[in-house]
Parts: C-alpha cells; structure tokens; sequence
C-alpha cells in the first residue's frame, strides 16, 4: 500500500502496535487485543467503593516525567503512588493518554487502543495499573464515545472507501441540511456541524471541532466496535471510564440531538457489559448540564440506576465561589435543593478545579436565571471562574479560604474530585494562555524544574511556575511535606477525618438554614448497618467577618457536638438553639453523639 | 366547663402592672387606668389548666382590646420570670411559652373544634402533622408567633379589631390565585367581640431555611463598607456594582417578586382607578401629618416648604388618575417584612402599618406606597452601619451608591416583572410624582418615630428628604 493512502499513516505509531497496521482480506482493519498484553492485578473487590471514594485529577503530562524527555508520562506516575497513597487519594482520573494528533488535548483520539508515545505504551499503563492496585488505589480514564479524530484509521477507511466496512462508521450526507436544530457547541471556532470532505465528497457531522467527525451511532457495528474498545480496557484491568460529551451521541430530525432516549440506550449497554462482564468497574458521566437533566445518566431509580454510576455536579462549583464573594450561602442552598434525588447505587462527582472550562451555556433557560444574571452583573466572576486560574490564586492565596473550600468540597454530597497540585497551593501562569495556565509541572522539590524532570530546562513541555509566591521554590511538596502545618498536610488530615466518617460519603445532606445568611450549616446523616446514626455537622462561615449563628438542633437534644479535627467536646444540645460562633471564613465539623454513645467512647 | 371567674378577678387585677413591660403592648405611652374581661373560654381544662381571654384595656380616654393565653397549674412550669402575671395568691402565667399547653391549640386546629365562642380550623384541604411542640420566637413586634417543630408558625395577634383581619384575608386571596410568595395560610382561629367575629390567630407554613431581607442587604451592605481603598489614589473608592456583596442581583429579584404579588392581589380582589376626591384625601393626610411631625420635631422646619410643595404636586395629578389604580396592598412594606428563602423572596405580615387605623388598613390605596416603603428600606439598610459613628464622608458617599444602585434594580425588577405579566401598574419610576410624594410622607414618618425613639437615626430620614426635594435623587 502506498505510504500516503495507508490508514495507519497518521498515527505516528510505527514500531507499535496500534490500529490498522494490517487489513485483512474482507477489508477489515486489524487492532490490537487485550490477550496481546499483560494483565493487572484487581483492586480488592468493593462495589461500593467510588460512593467514598476521593478522586484526583492528574495530567499524565503534569506529573513526573521518568525519562528525561521533558513530558511526564506512566511511568513517572507510577513513581508518585506513594505520594499519593499517604496523601488518601482513591483513585486517579487520567484525561486521555490514547493516541492523538493533540489539536482538542487529547481529546480527538486517532486510536482506542495505542498510548500516546510521548506517555510510554500500554504495558506502561498495565504497570501503573499494578502499582496503583497494590495501593488500593484505582485508575479511570476518559473515553470520548462521541467522535474521534479524523486521523483515525476508521475515519480514514471510511472517507476512502465509501462501500467499505467502515463506509457507515460515521455520519455522513450529500448536504449540510439536516439536524439544523442542533446548536453549535464550538461556536467561537465552527460555523456548522457539518464539514464537506473532498476525498469523499460528501459532508460529515461533527458537534464539536471539525476536525472531530461524530461516530454513527446508527450503526450496530459502531456500538459494537465501541463497546470492545471499553472491553479493552477492562481487560487491561482498568477501573474505569469518565465518559466524555455522552448527550450527543444519537442524532434525530426535530430535536437538538442532546440527551435523545436512545442515546441513554446505548449507556445502558455499556453499564450491562460493565456488571456482567467487569463488576465493580464504574462509568462517570460527563455531561455539562443542569442537575435535573443530568440525573437521567444514572438511568432507572427503580433499578438503583443502570447507566452511569457516577456523574459530575457541574453547577455546584461555581456557586461555592459565588457564595463565598457574596457572604450568602443561598447560591448554594438553592443549587442543592433543586438537585433531585439520585438512585440509590449512583453518586455525584464534585469538584472546585479541573483542567476543563466552567461553561454558562447550561444556564441560559429561564430558571437558570440566576447564575447568569449574577455572573453577568460582576465581570470578576467571569473573568476568574473560567479556565485560566487555580485554586490558590482565584482565592488570593488566602489560607483560610482554601481551607475553608476544600472543608466544603470534602463535606458537600458527591465524591470529591481534587486538582493535581491543588493540595499544595500551586498557581497559575496565565501568560500561557488557554487552558496550559493550569497544565503546568508539578512541583515536587525546590531543585531544577521543581523535582518533575531531568531534562534540560528548555525542553520541558511548559515552564514551570517561578514567580516569588508561587514559584516552585516556596511551594513544594517536599516543603509542605515536612511541614506539620502546611496545606498539604492540613489537606491529608481532613482527608483522614472525612474517611473516619461515613455519613460524608453516603449521608443524607440536610440543610440547616437559619436567620445568618453568611452561614451555611448542614448535617450529613448516615444510617449504620447496626441501626445507628452518624451524624456530622458542618457549619461554615462564608463571610470574612466573625459570625454568630444559632442552630435548631432541638431534635438532638441531648447529644455533644465533638470537633472531629482535634476530639473536643462542645457544650451538650439543649432546648434552645445552639449557638456557636465562627471566625472570618472559618467551618466547623462535628460529630453528634448520643448520651449513650459518649459513654462508649469513654 | 368552668368559667373560673375567680382566676378572671385576680388576672384583671394584675395586668394593669405587667401589661407594659410585655414587648407586644402597643399602649406604652401612657399608664393603663383599668384592665376588664369581656371574654373567657377554657380551653384546657384541669391542671394545667388553659384560658384563652380578652381584655378590654383602659387608658384614659383610649379603651383596646387584647387576648392573652393564660395558664395556672400547680406544678409551675419552665417558663420565663417575664411570662408570671402574679404568683400570689394564685399563680397565673402568660402561656405562650408553655409548650404543654400550646400544643392543644394545634390539636385543636387539626380537630376543627369548637370551644366556647372560639373556633379552631384548618384551611380547606391542608393536613397537619399532629403532635408538634411549638416554641415562641422573641424576635417579633407586636404579635406573638410560636413555631410548632419547624413545621407551621401560629401568630397570636396581640391587639384584636374585630371584623375580618386584612392579614389573613389577603394571605388566602394570595394563595387563591396560586401566589408563589407568600407563607401558605393553613388555619385560623377565630373568636368573637362584641357579638362580631373576631381573627385571633393565624396558622402558616413555617420556613427554617429563610433568611430576612434586612439580614441580607446589611450584610451586602457590610461588605461594601470594608472594601479597601487602593494606597495608590486613597480617593478612589471601591463602587457597590465591583465588590463582592453586590446586592442588586436579589433587589431586582425581590422587586418582580414585590411586583408578582401587587397583580395578584389586583387579580383576586380586583382594583379600581383613584378618583380626583381620593388624591384630596391621600394629599390632605400628607399635609396633615407633615404640620403634626414639624411641630414636635425642629429639625424639620427647614424641609417644609418643599416636602409641603412636594405633595401639593400630587393634586396635579387629577388628569392622570385613569393610570393611577388603587387596590389592595401589603400596607407596611419593609425590608423586614420579605423573606429570602431558597425557593425565592416572600412577602410575610399583611396587616399593614401598625399605627394606621382599622379602616386605613383595609382601604384599597397605591401599590406605589409598598414600592416606596421597599425604597425607603434600602435608604436605612444602606446607612444602618454609620449610624452613631463619626461621619466619614468616603463611607456615606458608599451608602448613597449602594442605595441608589440597588433601589434602581429593585424598580427594574418590579418594571420587568409587570411588564411580563397581566395587571400592574409597570415601572413606578414613570409615576414620579406619587412615587417621591409616598416616600417623602414614608420619610416624615421616619422622623417622627427617630425623634421619639431612637434620636441617633434622626439623620438618616432627614438627610433623604434633603436629597429627594434637591432632586439629586431619581428612584
């Protein structure tokens, strides 16, 4: 075959085994199997385990580059586990580490089945997925179901050979009528979802860049097809996917081709092959929309959900901050109250970074009004709440307000998701420009390129942060680690209490309300296999000033309030309401303790 | 059941003492001469022992009704040492701290009873939970409100009027016509006076998550009042639209909500457009009381002729009544007086202005006087943090802003909300006149009650009247 028209020439993968490296004589391309690998060891067996479970976002390429090359890649990962062990994190959410031409991050996945070079191979990933295992720690990736990049082999079969086993792969039309009611996701850079091919002559269908042609769903080979790619992986041992764009992948005339009824069909194959074939493994949603849409990922109540066992609680983040700047804690009372209940074996995914943008298409509607009439009256919020910050800057650098968000993020309903280096306090560069200013290295030590790499310092793939307040020399882990009371240690502390607590991760969230509205208090309320209730108490104090705040706790009359961080008891519950007062942007968490239960601990 | 008229002797004997040392005795301005029983019933009867009674209290020339709940008992209970009208020879407490028997009238309202001439009922369709315990809340004026397990809240009103009560009547007219913004209405109590029927308390649904719009602006106001100022250009101050607190997000939510509620109540009780002879009448009262404040307080003197020639404006305004409507509205419209809860803002307590009378209560008058009670409110939320300190002009130049920005949005709320809705009399910053007049007499009012009360504040309303006759200000 000519080098130009091979299927696999884009790929870059030479010398690898990858997709397309043969066809066989029906026109079928070759792919790599999951027997073509070794195997990892599984976590132990736990089906519940994602509902405790606290996650952490780390870029392959952000971590630890192992061979000098100036990339983090798997095997430098795998050298972090430790670190990340004593840190208590759960499990490790990977953005994608597949093959990619990287014009969408990764993103636009030109092979299911090949890592990245610049990352390591498979059986570098196998490795990780080892290690990790040996440390109960799990691994997911994303998988994007949606499309893939044009430089696929699929996609190049398809706009060739039209008649061709893949000629149906995609979506395809002799013009760029149809589906008109279909918005445009992309609009700053795309004009239509439709983009014409001249190889094939014929328009594709695309919902996000154009250089990401959509799968054809339509076709039972595709679901097929991808539906081994997930196979593949578990195989491998992996502990799961987050799905990436789910609400697009059927298209129907009439409709916005967003979240249609077979769309969530095909999820529910997925989860099927999930139970049956890899119990324990987890699907996380991706779908950036509001609550009561997103519920429907977690398919049937009644089933105890049978789609996605996870899906991200994408408004709730943007609420904390804002009702944070606005010392109210209605912005988030309100977003949890219109949040429905959810089945009972799902659980949300909660975060307050990631590497994504924070989007306010999703509250456009009518009753959406509220975060975008604030947010359009105050250009601050707009401006820092998008891609650009971390944490630590977006909150000044202020100690107590990083304090005071992680307690929410690790007490609120949903498994935490926290942000490679946010546990250390790292900044930003925002010189880099779109989405790299929170992609930088991981500091790990004051030496050169903060401990991440060996290479030359010209070669690393973005400058790590040097600038004097968050310069890799005054943040690091190697500093915080051996400091009792840095952020770091502070963050792994209140990882430990939330772990001792099992109402955090599957109690009833009740709010407290009361007469401040700069305090937001609720409790976290967990039945016990042997009848009793745990009970945690959060209070937390939005404002910069001191707050005084009166609770009603008359039905725990009788029981001590103990501060779960340092064991103190607190004045026992009376017949009227219990005060307590907060410093500026100070929280409290307690334990309720029944008389009787008081004596036990004695 | 027994009348206990002995217990009614020793009460009525008792009260003209402890009467003015409760919060809720409107007549505190003068010492009460006589205190007689027109009416008792037993409401619990035994030990404990419950009476539901209404006095008649004298004072002087001016005789009011009130009802009290008083109970007797011979193991005394836990309730505070303000609550006892005498302990000697019988002991006689004021029951609504008492949660034994409180509970009873809940019971009672679930069971629909009669008892005596005092009908308990719940509204037509409502089940209520049995068996709460209520507690008083302290932070209420002039009724007494017991909150029944963070359920239901019963206002006992203090001072009866017989006839129907305009809070519980505009509260089911509200929740008739499917009003999202109010506390729903959920039973009653009734007693009767003087051979009428007579509202004595009211039961509604009790929200634990609200916060009231006082709490909020002051805390929005807060926020604002401690932004720093840059070293670089000390000169420069931070604006209320730049900070976080920002209010004006909730003041425009608040003015629809306002703005739903004045077209529901003209939906369900109907209005009608104001007549030449009502705008002599709503002038001549301005009038009125703007000679009876000014005579009591010199600080006003200065301000009369243009408050005077402010309202006289009101009178030109006779070519214009058919867009002047009059209907029923909430009366004494205040920050206070909304609740913010996660469902949104609410209107609470429609009884209307304490000091006005029965009548005034009940007539129908202009919505624009709520808007300019709401406008009047922000006025005092903004400067409620500088009161009593040294005046420093960068913080007063801030309250200004915050007011004027928040009462801009609370009118664009109120405009837009009119404007996409049925009936409503669309932006009250059209109907300036009326509008500035309302708030100009809201004002002298103000300065009145400063005067009397609480002299430190005096400032505030009179800085506003300065500001509105200068024309510097345009809400």
């Amino acid at each position: 075959m000519e080098e130009g028209t091979r299927p696999d020439a884009a790929l870059g993968l030479d010398g690898v085994p990858h997709t397309g490296e043969s066809i066989t004589n029906e026109g079928m391309l070759v792919e790599p199997q999951s027997e073509d690998f070794e195997h990892a060891e599984q976590a132990p067996s736990d089906p519940h385990w994602f509902k405790g479970a606290v996650f952490y976002e780390v870029l392959v390429r952000a971590f630890t580059d192992s061979n000098g090359d100036g990339t983090g890649d798997l095997r430098g990962l795998a050298s972090r586990l430790d670190y990340l062990q004593w840190l208590g994190v759960d499990c490790l959410w990977l953005p994608p580490f597949y093959a990619s031409p990287l014009r969408d991050g990764g993103y636009d996945i030109s092979d299911f089945r090949a890592v990245l070079p610049e990352f390591g191979s498979v059986d570098d990933f196998v490795h990780l997925l080892d290690e990790a295992h040996k440390r109960n720690i799990r691994v997911i990736t994303d998988l994007v179901l949606n499309h893939t990049s044009d430089a696929h082999p699929w996609f190049q079969q398809s706009r060739t050979d039209p008649e061709g086993p893949y000629g149906d792969y995609y979506v395809w039309s002799d013009d760029d009528s149809r589906y008109a009611d279909a918005r445009i996701i992309f609009v700053d850079t795309e004009s239509s979802n439709w983009t014409y091919d001249p190889v094939r002559g014929q328009f594709y269908w695309h919902r996000f860049f154009s250089h990401q042609p959509d799968l054809n769903y339509e076709n039972p080979e595709v679901q097929e097809a991808m539906l081994d790619v997930l196979r593949f992986w578990l195989d491998l041992g992996i502990d799961g996917f987050r799905l990436d764009a789910v609400p697009y992948l059927f298209e129907e005339e009439g409709t916005n081709c967003e979240n249609l009824p077979r769309t969530h069909e095909f999820l529910k194959r997925c989860r099927k092959v999930v139970d049956d074939e890899y119990p324990g493994r987890i699907l996380l949603a991706e779908a950036n929309q509001w609550p009561s849409d997103v519920v429907e990922y977690f398919g049937d109540p009644a089933a105890g959900g049978d789609e996605c066992h996870m899906a991200f609680h994408f408004p709730l983040m943007p609420r904390i901050f804002m009702a944070v700047r606005r010392e109210s804690r209605f912005p988030i009372s309100e977003i949890l109250d219109q949040t429905p209940k959810i089945p009972d074996n799902a659980q949300w995914g909660i975060f307050l970074r990631n590497h994504d943008e924070l989007t306010l298409e999703m509250v456009t509607d009518e009753e959406r009004d509220y975060m975008y009439s604030e947010y359009a009256k105050d250009p601050r919020m707009k401006a820092n709440i998008g891609i650009r910050r971390r944490l630590a800057p977006l909150l000044d650098n202020d100690r107590n307000q990083q304090e005071l968000f992680t307690a929410m993020l690790l007490s609120l309903p949903g498994s935490p998701v926290l942000y490679y280096g946010d546990e250390i306090g790292m900044g930003d560069n925002i010189w880099l420009g779109d989405r790299d200013a929170v992609r930088t290295p991981m500091q790990w030590t004051p030496d050169r390129n903060a401990g991440f790499s060996s290479c030359d310092p010209g070669r690393i793939y973005l400058p790590v942060i040097m600038d004097p307040v968050y310069g890799y020399q005054a943040i690091n882990v190697e500093a915080q680690s051996n400091n009792a009371m840095s952020l770091l240690n502070w963050t792994r502390r209140m990882i430990e209490v939330r772990k001792q607590h099992h109402a955090f991760a599957e109690g009833e969230f009740i709010d407290l309300g009361g007469s401040n509205p700069s305090v937001l208090a609720y409790k976290r309320q967990w039945l016990r296999p042997d009848g009793r209730q745990d009970v945690v108490l959060c209070v937390n104090n939005l404002s910069r000033f001191p707050q005084p705040v009166e609770l009603d706790l008359a039905m725990h009359r009788g029981s001590t309030p103990i501060e779960l961080t340092g064991g103190v008891r607190f004045p026992e519950i009376g017949e009227l309401s219990y005060l307590l007062t907060l410093p500026g942007h100070g929280f409290y968490w307690f334990q309720l303790l029944e008389p009787e239960q008081l004596g036990e601990s004695r | 059941m027994t009348d206990r008229p002995e217990l009614l002797e020793e009460l009525a004997a008792a009260l003209p003492r402890w009467l003015p040392s409760q919060r809720w005795f409107a007549g505190k301005d003068r010492p009460v001469t006589a205190v007689r029983p027109l009416a008792s019933t037993v409401v619990l009867d035994g030990d404990p022992l419950l009476l539901h009674v209404v006095v008649e209290v004298v004072q002087d020339d001016r005789v009011e009704p009130y009802q009290l709940l008083v109970g007797h008992c011979s193991q005394p209970p836990d309730v505070s040492a303000a609550s006892w009208i005498t302990t000697d020879p019988v002991g006689l407490y004021e029951a609504s701290g008492d949660a034994d028997l409180t509970a009873v009238l809940l019971t009672k309202m679930i069971e629909g009873e009669q008892v005596g001439t005092l009908r308990f009922a719940h509204e037509p369709g409502v089940e209520l939970e049995p068996g709460l315990r209520a507690r008083p809340i302290t932070s209420e004026q002039s009724n007494t409100s017991l909150v029944y397990g963070s359920r239901y809240i019963l206002k006992l009103f203090r001072k009866l009027s017989t006839g129907e009560n305009k809070d519980l009547v505009l509260h089911r007219a509200l929740r008739d016509v499917g009003s999202t913004h109010i506390a729903q209405p959920l039973g009653s109590i009734t007693g009767e006076l003087a051979g009428e029927p007579v509202t004595v308390g009211m039961l509604q649904q009790f929200l634990p998550d609200a916060v009231d719009g006082w709490a909020m602006a002051t805390t929005s106001v807060r926020d604002l009042m401690a932004a720093p100022s840059t070293p670089e250009d000390p000169g420069a101050q931070p604006h209320p639209d730049e900070v976080g607190g920002d209010f004006a997000g909730e003041a425009e939510r608040l003015g629809a909500s306002v703005a739903e509620v004045h077209a529901d109540l003209a939906r369900a009780l109907g209005s009608e457009p104001v007549d030449a002879g009502e705008l002599d009448r709503t002038v001549k009262a301005m009038l009125d009381r703007l000679d009876a404040v000014a005579a009591r307080v010199p600080d006003l003197i200065p301000h009369v002729p243009a408050l005077r020639s402010a309202f006289e404006q009101v009178r030109g305004l006779r070519e214009e009544t058919g867009i002047i409507t009059m209907q029923s509205i909430h009366g004494d419209l205040h920050l206070g007086q909304v609740l913010r809860t996660v469902g949104g803002w609410l209107l609470i307590d429609f009884e209307g202005e304490p000091a006005a009378s029965v009548d005034e209560r009940r007539a129908l008058r202009s919505p624009l006087r709520d808007v300019a009670g709401m406008l009047r409110s922000f006025d005092y939320a903004a400067h409620s943090l500088l009161v009593g300190q040294d005046a420093d002009e960068a913080h007063v130049e801030r309250a200004l802003e915050w007011a004027t920005r928040n009462r801009e949005a609370f009118c664009e709320g109120y405009a837009a909300a009119v404007a996409g809705g049925t009936a409503g009399l669309g932006d009250p910053r059209e109907q300036s006149t009326l509008l500035r007049a309302f708030e100009l007499d809201k004002a002298v009012y103000e300065v009145s009650y400063e005067h009397a009360n609480r002299p430190d504040w005096l400032g505030v309303p009179l800085a506003s009247i300065a500001r509105i006759t200068d024309g510097g200000d345009r809400t």
